[in-house]
């Protein structure tokens, strides 16, 4: 792993990951739930959760980096766009930095929807662990 | 140690550990502050690395004893 290496994932914002946010966390708000609510405020349909886009950024570093020694220092995300049911999204990521003395990586990160408009992009701290 | 070290170190440590009643004096280490622990150290070394432009190896940022070593290494790495 090195400054400049880019890699990126496939993930599909589904009825599984969605139905499991919110057992999970019991965020019922009518954005996520109620259509009608949703679209009476300016969009086609609910709106996934957010922060359902920071467990794809789990699973990308925890499952897709070629090392597993690895825990998540700082995160940042800005989203530009609702994802909605069924949205292809493709995660991109970029090693920006790296600090040897810390053995920590950071990466600028973003997310694409099939029309390859950018829902979200942030920014991403690793540690790699002795 | 030139006294704008110690101060943009004391700015960072500031920022980083979100305590505004950091004052660094040379003989400063994490004993002394609360908020300096091993995942609070890792940001603080990244944000150095980052605000002076510099990069440090690991051997040496473990032979730190204190604040007044930090800004030693980090004057001389500037002058590198």
């Amino acid at each position: 792993m090195q400054q400049g290496d880019t890699y990126t994932h496939r993930f599909t914002a589904g009825n599984a990951v969605y139905d499991g946010f919110i057992s999970t966390f019991k965020d019922t708000n009518p954005l996520h739930t109620d259509a009608a609510f949703a679209q009476a405020k300016g969009f086609k349909d609910v709106v996934l959760h957010g922060n359902i886009l920071n467990g794809f950024i789990s699973y990308f570093v925890g499952m897709c980096l070629p090392v597993k020694n690895v825990m998540i220092q700082t995160q940042s995300i800005k989203y530009a766009l609702p994802v909605y049911m069924n949205d292809e999204l493709e995660f991109t990521a970029e090693i920006t930095g790296f600090f040897e003395s810390v053995n920590t990586y950071e990466f600028k990160f973003f997310f694409k929807n099939k029309e390859g408009k950018k829902v979200a992009k942030g920014e991403l701290q690793i540690g790699l662990l002795k | 140690m030139a006294a704008d070290t110690i101060a943009q170190v004391n700015k960072i440590f500031i920022d980083v550990l979100d305590n505004e009643d950091i004052v660094l004096d040379p003989t400063t280490s994490a004993k002394d502050i609360d908020e300096w622990d091993s995942l609070n150290h890792i940001q603080l070394i990244v944000a150095i690395e980052k605000h002076f432009k510099i990069r440090f190896n690991s051997s040496e940022i473990n032979g730190w004893k204190n604040v007044g070593e930090m800004c030693a290494a980090i004057e001389k790495r500037l002058e590198q």
